[in-house]
């Protein structure tokens, strides 16, 4: 795991019209992590509990996760409550960069789903980028 | 000078096949025309293909063919000369010494190949941009044979290269010498610019960042042809892309083991290097030999065994040794059925071999024993052989099994298992439907005029009427509805389907895939677009953002 803070640093203007002025800065941080999901026999299936977005035959200004709207990378759209993907770690809006050691920036839709259900491999191990909003109120003074 | 290389070329080939001849070595010759014949048709393929995973796939045949006609060479070059050493250096006098003991062949089989790259954090974590990539692929060669993995595309978002691939050479000796070359080539940045018309390329080049233009302006100004084969096997210099040595090892018996182990890489190229890759310096695989002893049966034979301990009873048996054990069956056919034998003794390093010394029976003095230590126990089997002459050709045997055993070493301490590689594929470019669309969604290109350019160029010799989407670029009357929703695969009212087949990814259309039995939803798309419309969509754009549920 590791953590990278983005330059970009987010001033808020405080929704008081009167008072202080308190602006709340928000910082953008970008943690690479390591998810490992064991999928779920459900009859003839074997499922993982999330859904996918994206791929490089995709639209990607419809991406509502993506920071870069020219993004056409793997994103979690959806995890189900109590599933595989969620036990492990999975969160919305996470990127998908790797499955099982195969790449996952430069892939089509249907080749994504193709490499996360393959009916031999009951663990896929994911490298996925997950962006978190860190607010930080700070109170600054001016009378 | 083309024309000089030429000659000599000429020349080299006729004299490696006049070589040939003249030792009368068929097998050796009839490799060697045959790798001279995938050469030519490699510089061919080589000459004539437009896409880039076949040039680098002819590149690669090439190169491969090229060590090949290199290692044969220099094996009949070491024939040649022992034949004339041999003629001459004979003497009346020499009886000949007693032939010395050569160990057994083997087969040696490298599997699970995986080398770890170190990329720069700042590269693995930015994912915005061109993707640099690289062809890579692994050259093994032990003795004179020589292997090749196949092609892999490798980009900064890959921590490893793996190949698929087993490797296996048979006729290995355990002397052997397994040389491991990693080449690689850039693809991007030379496809980029060879493919892109010529206003696109100069901004491009220019446009570029200080370490990547760098490694452009380099192979762009280098000339082709590689290494130290350049003057004697020439490669056609035009257009085509350049494999460079990466990293190189030779790995020998003492790196066999029935399981993985990595094992360091001598690295050959520095960061000028246009295929530099970050390698982190190691390579790890599973190195297996099996030695002919272990697997083939080295002797049988109808021998007597005295029970251990037991003086009179002498049991009849179909001995055969094979491995580290003597199987002792019933009855010959038992060994080919899969029968139990009905004994079995260990030979191994510790056995001690003995004939003919022991308290012998009345009229049966060919006897062996061979004695086991079991903790503290020893444990002897005595038998009897027919013959004096049997009795030789077991110690024979035997001798010749712990001389290899001492020089195998771990190989023979038990068998190590051997997958036969299953036959390649043939590349999987050749076989590609080249769509427009994939070549442009990967470098969206925002210069229309160029991309009509790239466009009637490819298709134009290939179309029998004009797609419909060509509409939008020139303005034409426009054909049956080009817009319908979120396509752009041939639509079914169209009469006549396109000649190129659909594009593979199904995703285009609107509709989800069949063979799917789950939902998958689609995001609202946006309103139609007329015909008319310039921009981004003109161009044929995917309008649909599908998720999918795994």
């Amino acid at each position: 795991m590791s953590a990278q803070w983005a330059m970009g640093q987010v001033k808020v203007p405080a929704l008081e019209p009167w008072g202080p002025a308190v602006y709340s800065q928000m910082a953008v941080s970008i943690s690479q992590q390591r998810v490992e999901i064991h999928k779920l026999r459900q009859g003839e299936n074997l499922i993982l509990g999330f859904s996918i977005g994206g791929g490089i035959d995709q639209d990607p200004s419809q991406n509502p996760f993506s920071e870069d709207k020219t993004d056409k990378g793997i994103y979690v759209t959806r995890v189900s409550e109590g599933g595989p993907a969620e036990i492990a770690g999975l969160q919305i809006g996470d990127k998908i960069m790797q499955v099982n050691g195969w790449d996952m920036t430069m892939v089509t839709h249907d080749q994504a789903r193709k490499r996360l259900t393959k009916r031999s491999e009951e663990v896929v191990r994911l490298l996925v980028t997950r962006q978190s909003l860190q607010k930080a109120v700070q109170q600054s003074m001016l009378s | 000078m083309q024309d000089r290389l030429h000659i000599l070329e000429d020349l080299n080939m006729l004299y490696i096949r006049q070589m040939a001849l003249s030792l009368e070595d068929t097998e050796l010759q009839r490799k060697l025309d045959h790798e001279i014949r995938m050469r030519e048709g490699a510089c061919k393929l080589l000459a004539a293909c437009s896409q880039r995973e076949q040039a680098l796939e002819a590149t690669k045949s090439l190169l491969v063919c090229n060590s090949r006609i290199l290692s044969y060479m220099g094996e009949l070059q070491r024939r040649k000369e022992a034949q004339v050493l041999g003629k001459t250096g004979r003497r009346p006098s020499d009886s000949g010494p007693p032939a010395e003991r050569s160990p057994c062949r083997g087969r040696v089989c490298i599997s699970d190949l995986r080398i770890p790259l170190m990329w720069k954090d700042t590269e693995y974590f930015k994912n915005k941009g061109d993707l640099h990539r690289w062809a890579v692929f692994l050259l093994l060669q032990l003795g004179e044979h020589i292997q090749d993995t196949e092609m892999i595309l490798v980009d900064r978002t890959l921590t490893d290269i793996s190949f698929q691939s087993n490797v296996l050479f048979t006729e290995a000796g355990p002397d052997f010498e397994l040389r491991l070359e990693l080449y690689g080539a850039c693809v991007e940045e030379e496809g980029a610019l060879t493919g892109a018309p010529k206003r696109l390329a100069t901004k491009l080049s220019s446009s570029l960042g200080r370490s990547s233009g760098r490694r452009v302006r380099a192979s762009l100004d280098s000339a082709g042809g590689s290494g130290s084969s350049s003057i004697l096997l020439p490669t056609p210099a035009v257009g085509g892309p350049r494999y460079h040595l990466l990293a190189h090892t030779t790995l020998t018996l003492a790196a066999v083991q029935d399981g993985f182990r990595t094992h360091d890489l001598t690295l050959a190229s520095h960061e000028e290097n246009p295929a530099w890759l970050p390698l982190y310096g190691s390579v790890c695989c599973r190195l297996a030999a099996q030695p002919l002893c272990m697997t083939q049966p080295t002797a049988s034979g109808t021998l007597r065994v005295q029970q251990a301990g037991e003086m009179q009873n002498w049991a009849r048996v179909h001995g055969v040794l094979k491995g580290t054990n003597l199987f002792c069956y019933r009855r010959p056919e038992d060994a080919d059925t899969g029968e139990e034998p009905l004994l079995t003794i260990a030979i191994n390093k510790e056995t001690r071999v003995r004939a003919g010394e022991l308290d012998q029976a009345p009229g049966q003095p060919f006897t062996l024993s061979i004695s086991n230590q079991y903790g503290d126990d020893e444990v002897t089997h005595t038998l009897q052989t027919e013959s004096r002459e049997a009795l030789q050709s077991w110690m024979e045997a035997l001798w010749q099994l712990f001389f290899d055993m001492s020089q195998w070493k771990q190989c023979c301490d038990e068998i190590m298992k051997i997958e036969t590689p299953a036959p390649r594929k043939p590349p999987q470019a050749l076989t590609k439907q080249g769509s427009l669309y994939h070549e442009m969604a990967i470098e969206p290109l925002d210069d229309i005029a160029a991309v009509t350019d790239i466009l009637t160029q490819r298709e134009g010799t290939r179309l029998e009427t004009p797609p419909p989407w060509l509409a939008m670029f020139t303005d034409q009357p426009a054909l049956p509805n080009p817009c319908s929703a979120a396509s752009v695969a041939p639509a079914p009212a169209w009469t006549q389907p396109l000649p190129w087949g659909r594009p593979r990814t199904f995703s285009l259309d609107a509709v989800p895939p069949d063979h799917s039995a789950r939902a998958c939803s689609v995001v609202p798309l946006p309103p139609q677009r007329s015909p008319q419309t310039r921009g981004l969509y003109s161009k044929g754009q995917p309008r649909t953002w599908l998720q999918s549920p795994v």
